[in-house]
């Protein structure tokens, strides 16, 4: 039998039995079967552009997360990457599109902030936000520039939303993560800098509080007038919308809302309105001996939202 | 497809007809589109066209047409998109593959201009469009295209290099002995690369197989014998072309040689001439001689004779005269074919001896006048005495006239 990928797992967790200087050896030969492979594919740099060696280049971002500078990647390569971003920020055509690709900070501003980039990575660096905030609201309010932007409490992440993509700059790693969407949303201020944004935009008027290394509480409510309103048997053709929802999507909706949460609470609140609270948080609990694991992609957290908005809209907002 | 491309009525239309199957009429509204941009905008029209074929089903037929109706030129296309980033240079290279495959001759004429672009990114592109052709259908022979290609083999972008190779590869694996002999000519030219014998080595070893050694060893056989024969050829056309050489120098040596003995001729004619002269000259002198003796017995046939004579003379001078004259001619004329035939070495001596002859001509010339000017002084002072022994004789018979008639007189009396 052949060797597979779970034996290579198997041999590499296995820390009891193991010969550290075997793990090593092993990581030797992956890492020279890497600098081969990159350096072959950035050779032929049609092959590079248009059906590269390694699934959306993510060996880039393997190199950019281990801090490594950009004289480490392989250039062309991340030319390509950094050109693919641009072509799909200006609804371009793409191979593929640039889902969680890493960039660095000052090419992250020259592919969305072309003119005055290198000023904008500058005041980063400095962490001058002032300044920084005074140019990003210049562009939204005198250049037609469609983005929303939150600077997270303790300064450490600012987080964009173009439309539907979501691009987060990690402020002390210097660099950026564009169109954030299956990537671990991994830093609890970072989770609340996204709620605020997403707050400010889609539902203002819920409550979101910080539980310190914890979780994010969310509270949203049906006001007692509106679940008076709503159909007390299951509704049929005729009847509201908001009665179909509630007989027929909120029960899977309130599933969906329970995966994401470490803990969900719907009560009747003294008001006697419908009050949804949920604890959102970035790792699942510690089941016996099993280690914590991250819990939330940034495209969950979407659906969260989704679910929060139509809530707030359908049942909050109309009623007021 | 981009928002600005949705807002673009032109861009619109232009899909609606690809997607109806109205590829002349798409077209013409490509043509009217790109024809009303601006300088500065043609190359954002341009990327929009290429976009927008990219995702039509169809858009491939329209970019042919286009190509072969010279809407779109490829060389200056080429050059356009290495401007703009490589993913729309490379998506466009895609687009045309399959016409690169099947019918190469449309972009087949542009590639050895473009293999000399600046640009690294043109001379890239077209060696992948190379590769794509030399992949399909028809097969690259061409061997100064070839010759071309091997030059990018030291080209000083790497991924310049590595398309060469790759497009020596392809073309090799139909015609391995020509792509062949042509690297290997190229690496002789610079034996000191070892990029280049590296890269080469690299074709080569693409290029040769167990299957198609023999293909190359007779080829190179052929090719052996095919350059005795042209090394014989050579040779002889040499050897010929030296015989010619040989044979012009002989005429040229025998032509000299008639010039040096017409020259010869002429000088002894000229001599014949001036004793003929003399002879007269000394002929006339005997004649003033007798005369000046017996200037008593003188009678009217003597000056007669020597008019007659003279006369002749005159005539055979001038006669002589025009043959010499025509003489010089045929020798100008010979002079002038051996100019042509001499070259520029000869033509000093050639002008240094038709100046001799010029002069010599003159001084013939000029002997001649004075000999007319002396026989024509000659023939006054004749015409003089003539004059003088009439006169003196009519005086004489005068007087014995008048002698007679006394004395008849005198009898009368």
């Amino acid at each position: 039998m052949p060797l597979e990928q779970n034996h290579i797992a198997n041999f590499l967790k296995d820390k009891d039995n193991s010969n550290p200087r075997y793990k090593s050896e092993l990581f030797n030969l992956l890492r020279d079967r890497i600098d081969e492979l990159c350096e072959i594919c950035s050779k032929d740099r049609i092959r590079n552009v248009l059906n590269p060696m390694c699934h959306h280049r993510f060996l880039l971002g393997l190199r950019l997360l281990n801090g490594l500078g950009i004289e480490d990647q392989p250039e062309f390569c991340y030319d390509v990457h950094k050109d693919i971003v641009f072509r799909d920020f200006r609804n371009k055509t793409v191979i593929y599109k640039p889902n969680d690709a890493y960039l660095y900070l000052i090419d992250f501003f020259d592919n969305f902030f072309h003119g005055g980039y290198r000023r904008l990575n500058l005041l980063f660096a400095k962490k001058d936000f002032k300044v920084v905030k005074k140019i990003f609201d210049d562009r939204i309010n005198n250049r037609d520039e469609n983005f929303q932007y939150k600077l997270t409490d303790d300064e450490n992440f600012m987080v964009f939303k173009y439309d539907e993509k979501i691009h987060v700059i990690f402020i002390n790693e210097n660099y950026a993560l564009c169109n954030a969407t299956r990537e671990y949303v991994k830093d609890l201020e970072l989770l609340f800098g996204l709620c605020k944004l997403f707050a400010r935009i889609y539902f203002p008027e819920i409550k979101l509080k910080l539980i310190p290394n914890n979780c994010i509480e969310i509270k949203t409510i049906i006001p007692k007038e509106t679940l008076q309103k709503i159909s007390s048997t299951e509704p049929t053709d005729e009847d509201s919308k908001r009665d179909k929802y509630i007989w027929n999507v909120f029960p899977s909706e309130l599933d969906t809302l329970s995966q994401f949460s470490n803990e969900i609470n719907i009560y009747l609140d003294k008001k006697k309105d419908l009050a949804i609270r949920l604890h959102i948080g970035i790792e699942s609990e510690a089941i016996l001996n099993r280690p914590k694991r991250f819990l939330l992609r940034y495209r969950d957290l979407r659906l969260v939202f989704n679910i929060i908005y139509r809530l707030y809209n359908d049942f909050y907002i109309l009623h007021i | 497809m981009s928002d600005k491309d949705q807002e673009n009525p032109e861009i619109t239309k232009i899909k609606d007809f690809v997607k109806d199957g109205r590829i002349d009429d798409a077209v013409k509204i490509i043509a009217l589109y790109l024809g009303d941009s601006t300088q500065d905008d043609y190359t954002e029209r341009l990327e929009d066209i290429i976009e927008m074929l990219l995702l039509l089903h169809g858009g491939q037929t329209v970019l042919r047409f286009l190509i072969e109706q010279l809407v779109i030129d490829i060389p200056s296309l080429l050059e356009n998109l290495s401007k703009r980033d490589s993913v729309l240079r490379y998506n466009f290279l895609l687009l045309v593959k399959t016409m690169c495959e099947q019918e190469c001759s449309i972009l087949l004429p542009y590639s050895e201009d473009l293999l000399s672009s600046e640009d690294p990114n043109v001379r890239e592109a077209v060696l992948q469009l190379i590769i794509f052709m030399a992949g399909g259908e028809n097969k690259i022979d061409d061997e100064s295209l070839i010759g071309k290609i091997s030059n990018t083999l030291t080209d000083e972008k790497e991924f310049v290099v590595e398309k060469a190779v790759q497009a020596l590869q392809v073309i090799g694996r139909n015609n391995p002995s020509l792509v062949t002999k042509i690297i290997t000519l190229k690496v002789k030219e610079y034996p000191e690369n070892d990029e280049l014998k590296n890269v080469v080595d690299i074709v080569l070893k693409s290029i040769v197989t167990v299957e198609k050694i023999d293909e190359l060893v007779e080829d190179s056989e052929k090719k052996e014998i095919t350059d005795k024969d042209l090394i014989e050829k050579e040779e002889a056309e040499i050897i010929d072309k030296e015989l010619e050489l040989k044979k012009k120098e002989i005429e040229i040596k025998k032509k000299k040689l008639e010039l040096e003995e017409k020259e010869k001729e002429i000088e002894k004619k000229i001599i014949q001439e001036k004793e003929k002269t003399l002879k007269l000259k000394e002929e006339i002198i005997e004649q003033e001689s007798k005369e000046e003796s017996d200037l008593v017995q003188i009678s009217d046939e003597i000056p007669k004779k020597v008019k007659k004579k003279l006369m002749k003379e005159e005539f055979e001078i001038l006669d002589k005269e025009i043959l010499l004259k025509k003489k010089d001619l045929e020798i100008k004329k010979k002079k002038l074919e051996l100019e042509f035939k001499e070259r520029e070495i000869e033509e000093l001596a050639i002008t240094e001896k038709e100046k001799n002859l010029k002069l010599k001509e003159e001084l013939i010339e000029k002997e001649s006048e004075l000999s007319q000017v002396e026989i024509e002084l000659q023939k006054k002072k004749i015409e003089e005495k003539e004059r003088k022994i009439l006169e003196g004789e009519l005086e004489r018979a005068k007087e014995k006239i008048e002698n007679l008639e006394k004395e008849s007189e005198d009898g009368e009396d």
